[in-house]
């Protein structure tokens, strides 16, 4: 691994990484602006409580307590939202790895070069994955810093750290984008794919943190939402757990891609 | 000799889908290229052509058979030969967005040694009449295709693999390619490359093979392949063909395809001119003119299953 083609893709996509994140920062900025008037914060609070557990669920909080603080109204509103927001960032991502280049015929030319095909999705899988930290920082970075210029009476630190425990729900998307690419070879069919992945993951959770019993415990274990960690961060229950067995199965799903990828015939 | 050869294909076979679906692209195809020859990969579209180059570069697997190259297995040993050879893809697709400078020194830094092959490759450029300031979206079909030949060869590889090589380019261009083709053969390189303008592998392969349907129909040197013997012969007639000679020339078992148009006479002979003109002589010939046969003429016989010496 000679690193040239992450230093090729970090000149060529940070552009989009800045993009990505200024946009996500900027709604943690409107959402922070707002919580910086606990009227507002409390106003929601009392309405949250008197909405049902599985219509509060959709807002990403399993009880309406978590609204009562301006920490986790933040984090409980924003998390959730970005979540499926750096989802669509990552499904891109994932795509520019392999997909496009491969659809427009550009991996022919890069396959004929002195690298191997491991090496070269190893390579630019490690340069979106970086990208992707990146834009979950900046995303965090704006919102903080909001907070902090606002003088908002929150734990600033749990805002950060909720925010930053996105980034490995991106790589996972990322991680299903290349695979799903490896196998269906065809963009549209790797994109439907992985559209019915992330939303199906979306709705997994909704269903299985709303429902009870075995099924719904699945379901909720089962999507990669469940485990981004913003609301456990908030209540001190934050186990790291649920945030290794996303980085572990993102490696798995990468070292899988890897060898079929390694197998097929390139071109469509 | 498979020992030395440059490419070494044997029994490959390449098959697209399968049961009803299956489409046979290579049928096992045995083929070797030796080092220092131009050699021209001939045959329509769909004839398996591009099939042959994408297994050489390992961008696709065969079905069964091996394909090698400098004695290396092209699979296995992919990322060693492809530090040695160049390719040119017949369909061209590069980075829209960045400029031929900075595609050059992208693929030139995976490369390695990016000074010097940037430097050659800028010399390539000026030889090739290219400006590689421009962005990728902003050149005509015919530059991608010069900055293509200028990826291809800026590293100075021992093997040269490129697909419809000269489609889109000028003729002015087209004469600077064959020239560096043939510097290239002068130093002992080699080259691999499909085409369908058969003018092209006439003026600088040293060595054809015609594919069709996925099978080598023949591997022949261009001198031999154009060694054949029938001739195209044009009469012009002072007061039309007359009819005791358009007869007399119908007869003949050495002519065919006669035809006759007002003055002008064209004809296939296949073997001496004695018997020609005797017949001819029966009439005012005002002008006689012999065409040797052109390589298509000599690919459509072999498509047609007769074989150059038809």
């Amino acid at each position: 691994m000679s690193g040239i083609i992450i230093g090729n893709t970090l000149r060529t996509a940070w552009k989009q990484m800045l993009y990505w994140g200024l946009g996500l920062g900027l709604l943690g900025m409107y959402i922070v602006f707002i919580a910086s008037n606990s009227d507002i914060v409390q106003g929601y609070a009392d309405l949250f409580e008197s909405l049902p557990p599985a219509l509060l669920t959709a807002f990403g909080a399993s009880s309406a307590e978590f609204f009562r603080t301006t920490e986790g109204w933040v984090v409980t509103i924003l998390v959730s939202e970005l979540a499926l927001f750096l989802s669509v960032y990552a499904v891109l991502a994932g795509l520019a790895i392999s997909a496009n280049e491969e659809q427009s015929g550009i991996l022919d030319v890069v396959l004929s070069l002195p690298i191997s095909r491991r090496a070269f999705l190893l390579e630019k899988w490690l340069a979106y994955a970086l990208l992707a930290f990146g834009t979950v920082l900046i995303s965090a970075l704006l919102p903080t810093l909001t907070a902090i210029g606002l003088g908002i009476d929150a734990d600033i630190g749990i805002i950060f750290a909720s925010i930053l425990a996105v980034y490995p729900s991106a790589l996972i998307v990322i991680t299903v984008t290349v695979l799903l690419s490896t196998l269906f070879r065809r963009r549209i069919a790797a994109i439907g794919a992985v559209a019915a992945f992330v939303i199906g993951s979306y709705m997994s959770s909704i269903v299985g943190s709303s429902a009870s019993g075995p099924i719904a415990d699945l379901l909720e274990t089962l999507s990669y939402f469940s485990h981004v960690g913003g609301e456990s961060i908030v209540s001190g229950e934050y186990e790291p757990g649920g945030t290794l067995a996303l980085l572990v199965a993102a490696g798995l799903g990468f070292a899988l891609s890897a060898h079929l990828f390694d197998r097929r015939d390139i071109g469509t | 000799m498979a020992a030395s050869s440059v490419i070494d294909i044997k029994g490959l076979s390449k098959i697209y889908g399968s049961g009803s679906k299956a489409t046979v692209a290579l049928d096992k195809l045995t083929l070797q290229v030796q080092p220092g020859e131009i050699f021209g990969y001939l045959g329509p579209n769909g004839a398996g052509k591009t099939t042959t180059i994408r297994v050489l570069l390992d961008l696709i697997r065969p079905s069964s058979g091996s394909a090698s190259i400098f004695g290396m297995d092209a699979r296995q040993q992919s990322v060693e030969i492809h530090q040695r050879i160049g390719f040119l893809p017949g369909e061209l697709s590069l980075w829209q967005g960045r400029s031929g400078a900075q595609v050059i020194h992208y693929i030139a830094s995976v490369r390695g040694d990016i000074k010097s092959i940037v430097k050659q490759a800028e010399e390539l450029a000026a030889r090739l009449k290219l400006d590689i300031s421009k962005k990728v979206r902003d050149l005509s079909s015919g530059n991608k295709r010069k900055l293509g030949l200028v990826i291809a060869m800026m590293h100075s590889p021992d093997l040269l693999i490129l697909d419809e090589p000269t489609n889109g380019l000028d003729p002015l261009v087209q004469q600077t390619f064959h020239e560096l083709m043939n510097e290239f053969r002068d130093k002992g390189k080699t080259v691999f490359l499909s085409s369908h303008v058969l003018s092209e592998v006439q003026a600088i392969c040293d060595r054809v093979g015609i594919l069709r349907d996925g099978d080598l129909k023949a591997v022949q040197s261009v001198d031999a392949l154009t060694d054949v013997k029938f001739r195209w012969v044009h009469v012009q007639f002072r007061d039309g063909v007359p009819a005791e000679v358009a007869q007399g020339l119908r007869n003949l078992p050495a002519v065919s395809e006669f035809n006759a148009d007002g003055p002008h006479a064209r004809m296939r002979l296949q073997g001496d001119f004695d018997p020609l003109l005797r017949t001819l002589g029966a009439g005012y010939v005002e002008q006689l003119h012999v065409e040797e046969p052109t390589l298509e003429d000599i690919f459509l016989a072999y498509y047609s299953g007769e074989g150059a010496g038809a």
